[in-house]
């Protein structure tokens, strides 16, 4: 059995190698196949980060009247807090509010200006309300406008980044649809050529087959080159498209951290470069067998 | 050894090419079987390596119905029979001692094996000192004892050749007849297709003469004649 898989093996590597060029054209656009399938999960990673990010930031805001003291705010906050969706309730006082106003502002002075124009501080306090789970926001923000000290609120903030999240969600699936039917188009070209290949490799050698055939070669010596030629296409194709992957993941890495500085592409790469590889190369060489099967199903009879 | 039991071989598209062949051919007997083109002599040939199955009767090797051997018994059942023909089927890329030893690869037979017995198998059919030629570098007397050779590395029972001399000259096919001949002496069983009147008249061993797609004459020590 050994004996048959080494001598098989040897077979597929020289059937590879004698047809360079086709081996290069059949190799490439399974390549291609498994490179777009690296690309979708890299992206789907990345924009998977970036929406957490931005969610992280969602939250409500309950600006209370300035009448309202902080006993009574805080009273509100512990009852917020016993709401299950609700991750955590954080409690900005006027002072507070306005230190981190001064913060973010420092960079205007006629703002600053004008704040000691007034005089007193003009900012309310408020609840920051961050909800468990994003899609939870509009229930949560319903809740609250309808609960009892909704009359002590002067406002209710809460949509800064709802847009943002859907808009960048839609996106996202509408790129991973495009990408998925894109897929299934390169797999089953890349089927049909490796097919092809197959077909054209039984072709050259059908002389070969023949005397293997008059000669009792058994079953599985005349089969498995072409299965071990399906697997190396499948191989070839993945190492390639990790190299192409990686360069891409390099290039591109500048623009997302712009974007994203917290998707980092090339870390996550790097990080699950084993996972990635074993997924394309599962992939590949399924497709590499799958074809070759069924080729030598229609043009080898044994 | 070999026994036809009312076989009838029709292709498709309906063309027959055997019809109602009943025969026997023992161990150790050397056959020829003589006829006209397209007289059904390589669909016998074919029925006997299993290459193609009777469409009516059975054609049984040692008590076995061919019909009985599936895809997966087959290749050992080949390695019983070994063949050789008109156009040699010798890999034109392979060197000579390349040619025999395909044939025990891809029998899985480990190569110390392979180094030990194909070149006593040359060496009986004269070509110890070309093992490493290539076919285009013999002739092709030589080329047709290389495809001898390889038909011989599995020690088959029955070797069955089909038309071995239709390409060559007369020296060489005499040749090729005297290895046979030596071959059935140690106690191999021959069937031999051909049309070579010169070569099956000299044998003088059982001829079958098949016409039609049916047996016309079976003689003991025969001579090529056609009724």
């Amino acid at each position: 059995m050994l004996l048959t898989l080494t001598r098989t093996f040897q077979q597929a590597i020289k059937s590879f190698l004698r047809y360079q060029w086709l081996s290069i054209a059949t190799s490439s656009v399974l390549m291609l196949s498994l490179y777009l399938i690296g690309i979708l999960v890299l992206l789907s990673f990345s924009t998977t980060t970036v929406l957490k990010n931005i969610q992280d930031k969602a939250n409500i805001s309950v600006y209370f009247k300035p009448d309202v003291t902080e006993p009574a705010i805080m009273g509100i906050k512990s009852d917020l807090e016993k709401d299950s969706s609700i991750k955590s309730v954080d409690y900005v006082s006027k002072e507070q509010a306005l230190e981190d106003f001064k913060k973010n502002n420092a960079d205007e002075p006629i703002i600053i200006d004008s704040l000691k124009e007034i005089g007193e501080n003009p900012l309310l306090a408020s609840l920051v309300i961050r909800a468990r789970d994003p899609n939870e926001y509009q229930r949560v923000y319903d809740n609250i406008s309808q609960a009892d000290f909704s009359s002590e609120a002067s406002r209710i903030n809460y949509g800064k980044n709802k847009e943002v999240i859907n808009k960048l969600n839609t996106l996202v699936n509408s790129v991973k649809k495009v990408g998925a039917i894109l897929e299934i188009l390169l797999v089953f070209i890349s089927a049909l050529i490796i097919f092809n290949a197959v077909r054209l490799s039984i072709y050259a050698r059908r002389q070969e087959i023949e005397i293997m055939r008059l000669v009792g070669a058994s079953n599985w010596f005349i089969r498995l080159p072409y299965i071990f030629e399906g697997i190396i296409y499948g191989a070839a194709a993945t190492i390639a498209s990790m190299i192409f992957l990686f360069l891409t993941v390099k290039s591109v890495s500048p623009y997302v951290s712009a974007v994203a500085p917290a998707a980092d592409i090339v870390g996550f790469y790097l990080q699950n470069f084993g996972k990635l590889f074993g997924l394309q190369f599962l992939l590949g060489a399924a497709i590499g067998v799958a074809s070759s099967w069924v080729a030598m199903r229609k043009y080898l009879r044994v | 050894m070999i026994r036809f039991d009312t076989v009838s071989k029709i292709y498709k598209g309906n063309f027959p090419a055997l019809e109602n062949i009943n025969l026997e051919i023992k161990e150790g007997e050397f056959v020829s079987i003589i006829g006209p083109s397209g007289a059904g002599k390589s669909t016998f040939l074919k029925l006997i390596y299993a290459e193609e199955m009777p469409t009516e009767g059975e054609v049984y090797f040692e008590d076995m119905p061919t019909s009985g051997i599936n895809r997966k018994k087959l290749p050992f059942y080949r390695r019983n029979i070994g063949t050789i023909f008109q156009d040699f089927k010798l890999l034109p890329r392979k060197t000579a001692f390349e040619n025999v030893a395909f044939a025990l690869e891809v029998a899985s037979v480990p190569l110390a094996e392979i180094q030990e017995d194909v070149p006593q198998i040359l060496e009986i059919v004269g070509l110890g000192d070309k093992m490493e030629k290539y076919p285009y570098q013999l002739s092709i007397g030589e080329q047709q004892r290389v495809s001898l050779a390889r038909a011989l590395i599995h020690r088959p029972k029955v070797i069955v050749a089909d038309e071995p001399t239709g390409n060559l000259d007369p020296t060489s096919s005499w040749e090729i007849v005297k290895l046979l001949l030596k071959i059935n002496k140690l106690g191999t069983t021959i069937i031999l297709a051909s049309h070579d009147k010169y070569v099956v008249d000299k044998i003088n061993k059982r001829v079958i003469v098949i016409e039609n797609g049916k047996i016309t004459g079976d003689y003991e020590q025969g001579k090529y004649k056609l009724v």
